[in-house]
């Protein structure tokens, strides 16, 4: 009760100074506490602010602006539409970014389910799986380079099998063919990351998901239709995410193995107008609007796949 | 007539290599329920992981309904498995996880959902069919898989250790839950634990394993007041039963167990059974509860040793004493003297016929 009398008068009566002053001592504590996430990633933001962000408001702006430094907001696309090889480098970008994660896919699948087994010399095996994943793509371009070429490894190794008569120049690759090659190129030195990826998604699968399917009657094939693939899902997604972003900014192995302007892609042609046309005002504007169009286009397929992806599995696999 | 028998049944990981199991004997009648009981790697799991097919049998043969079922599929054995981690399927909702089984039997979709609903209608989970089991709690997702074995309608439910994930309040409530879910379904299961108390409540038979052989099969009060070996005098229990190192020896027409400091007169049920072993050394177990630390007038009982309390633990309905015995703690458990001091002056009397005696190579009761 007297409690109550005495909150009443501080309420009714004169103001209590003291709990003013106290207010003020608070706030300014909560204040600083709260400021200081944002102070310890202060330097962060600076760094990003001058050496990315900046940049990258850079480019933009560039691509909205023509030669004589004019705004236009299609000018510049216009320009990169009409420009050599373009409808080329879109077809050869998505079939190559299509095709190629689908191969490493479906293999990188099955060296997971195989190396999951644990056989005898499964260490081993993935020993050596794992080589192609440390090599530089520049180192990769020069070892198929010298593979390929008309008195390399490859064509000797057919010979002595008798596979071929004749030496077959890869090199010589046009149109198809040659995304193919790269393709397959590509496929030698990513498909270890995505089966690293899966592996570790099997090996973290609780055995007894496995074994309870198996002792209520599901064969192995309807235990890994029903059970393990929809449980890896979220790690599949994953990988495939990363391995989509990267197939469609591919160029290095396609410039190092076969030269600009042979297979033609989107980030190809981006290198291409940086370092094989420089100093021209227009190549300067194509390669902005080429690197612009990539990004969009890299986001565009993530967020579909994303929401496509999403809606097949009801639920994150996540637990 | 014994509805699951294991003949000599034999388990080795590698050629040559040693026996997880070895001859295994045991027969079950149908409506029983058994638990497998014993510390961490002595068989248990693998037994009950080879009658349910999941492991390959090494030796020996498992038999339902006279028909031995080592060739047959898991599925067609007429068993289903309880998993200590639950093993319900994270991306399957509840009605999918119980409906999987019979999905795989190619059933008709009404009937897989009239057994579905009557299954979770036995387990209580009717409300929860919809929910994907991230979206539980354990003893929710235990409960799954409960109501999953049971919709196969099997001969015999193997549960493998299938509360030791649950928090200690809800264990001792699932262990009720599954008995009565036992009781419903008429059915025959096996259960395999390490806990003393879970096998105590729930089991009609209780086999005791250890390093693979089986220690003794028996009810849990058998089990608990006719141990039949050291060790499952000393694994059941708590505290466990004390041992004393003891020779046998004959005066004045008696048997004494005789160690360096006390001489205790053997009841006469064990003399005929203790003569061989005159002037050999064997081990005597006495439970804790069977220790008086006074004379009573009304027990009949043979005295020990005088001794002091060392420490005394209160537990309620209880007191844990313990007392110094030969350089080795001996635990005395008491009702009635539960305030008692340390270093309180007292003589030990074991009550009549309450010491044990095994023999020290055999490890097998002397009676």
């Amino acid at each position: 009760m007297s409690k109550l009398k005495l909150a009443n008068s501080n309420k009714t009566g004169l103001p209590n100074t003291d709990i003013f002053k106290k207010k003020q001592i608070d706030l300014k504590r909560v204040f600083s506490k709260k400021a200081i996430p944002y102070l310890l990633l202060l330097p962060a933001f600076i760094y990003y602010a001058i050496f990315w962000l900046a940049p990258v408001f850079a480019g933009v702006a560039e691509v909205f602006t023509d030669v004589n430094g004019q705004f236009t907001l299609t000018g510049n696309f216009k320009l990169m539409m009409h420009s050599d090889l373009f409808d080329k480098a879109v077809m050869n970008t998505a079939l190559f970014a299509a095709v190629s994660v689908m191969i490493q896919y479906f293999i990188a699948l099955l060296l997971a389910v195989l190396l999951s087994r644990k056989f005898r010399g499964a260490k081993l095996f993935m020993f050596i799986a794992m080589i192609p994943m440390a090599i530089t793509p520049t180192a990769v371009a020069i070892l198929w380079k010298t593979g390929l070429i008309k008195e390399g490894w490859i064509n000797s190794l057919l010979m002595f099998l008798h596979i071929i008569k004749e030496p077959i120049v890869f090199l010589n690759a046009e149109g198809l063919a040659a995304v193919f090659l790269i393709i397959l190129i590509d496929t030698w030195t990513v498909t270890p990351s995505v089966m690293i990826i899966l592996l570790a998604g099997l090996q973290g699968m609780q055995r007894e998901l496995k074994e309870a399917a198996y002792t209520f009657g599901a064969n192995k094939w309807r235990i890994f239709v029903d059970i393990t693939l929809p449980i890896l899902k979220p790690s599949i997604i994953t990988s495939i995410i990363l391995r989509l972003i990267a197939a469609i900014q591919v160029w290095a192995i396609a410039v190092m193995v076969l030269g600009f302007n042979k297979v033609p892609f989107l980030v190809e042609r981006i290198a291409f107008y940086v370092d094989a046309v420089p100093g021209v005002a227009t190549s300067e504007k194509l390669a902005f609007t080429f690197s612009f169009t990539t990004t969009v286009i890299v986001f565009m397929v993530t967020i579909i796949y994303l929401k496509f992806a999403k809606r097949n599995t009801k639920i994150g696999g996540s637990s | 007539m014994s509805y699951l028998i294991l003949k000599d049944l034999e388990k080795r990981y590698t050629k040559g290599g040693n026996l997880v199991v070895n001859k295994m004997n045991l027969s079950i009648r149908k409506g029983e329920f058994i638990v497998f009981l014993g510390p961490s790697g002595c068989g248990k799991t693998t037994t009950i992981r080879m009658i349910s097919g999941l492991e390959e049998v090494s030796g020996g043969d498992v038999l339902i309904e006279g028909e031995s079922i080592l060739h047959k599929k898991p599925k067609d054995r007429g068993v289903s498995m309880i998993f200590q981690s639950y093993a319900i399927w994270p991306h399957m909702t509840v009605f999918e996880n119980i409906a999987y089984p019979l999905k795989l039997q190619k059933l008709s979709k009404s009937e897989i959902k009239e057994r579905v609903m009557a299954a979770a209608e036995a387990t209580d989970i009717t409300a929860l069919l919809d929910r994907y089991p991230t979206q539980m709690s354990g003893g929710q997702r235990q409960r799954v898989a409960v109501a999953r074995a049971i919709v196969v309608k099997p001969k015999i439910f193997l549960m493998d250790e299938p509360l030791s994930n649950l928090d200690a309040k809800l264990r001792v409530s699932m262990r009720t839950e599954l008995k009565n879910i036992h009781n419903k379904e008429h059915a025959t299961s096996i259960f395999v634990t390490h806990d003393q108390s879970e096998a105590m409540s729930l089991a009609d038979r209780i086999v005791i394993m250890n390093k693979g052989v089986v220690e003794q099969v028996g009810t849990p009060m058998e089990v608990y007041h006719d141990s039949a070996t050291k060790f499952v005098a000393s694994f059941i229990g708590t505290p466990p039963t004390n041992f004393f190192e003891v020779s046998i020896e004959e005066m004045n027409n008696e048997l004494f167990a005789v160690s360096k400091s006390f001489q205790y007169r053997i009841q006469q049920e064990l003399r005929k059974a203790l003569k061989p072993y005159i002037h050999k050394t064997v081990d005597m177990g006495i439970r804790p509860e069977f220790i008086d630390i006074f004379h009573e007038d009304q027990v009949k009982s043979e005295y020990l040793y005088d001794t002091v309390i060392d420490f005394v633990e209160p537990q309620g309905t209880h007191s844990v004493l313990i007392v110094n015995l030969e350089g080795k703690e001996a635990k005395i458990v008491t009702t009635k003297y539960m305030d008692i001091r340390p270093g309180t002056k007292v003589s030990l009397y074991i009550r009549d016929g309450k010491a044990m005696f095994f023999d020290r190579e055999t490890t097998l009761r002397i009676k």
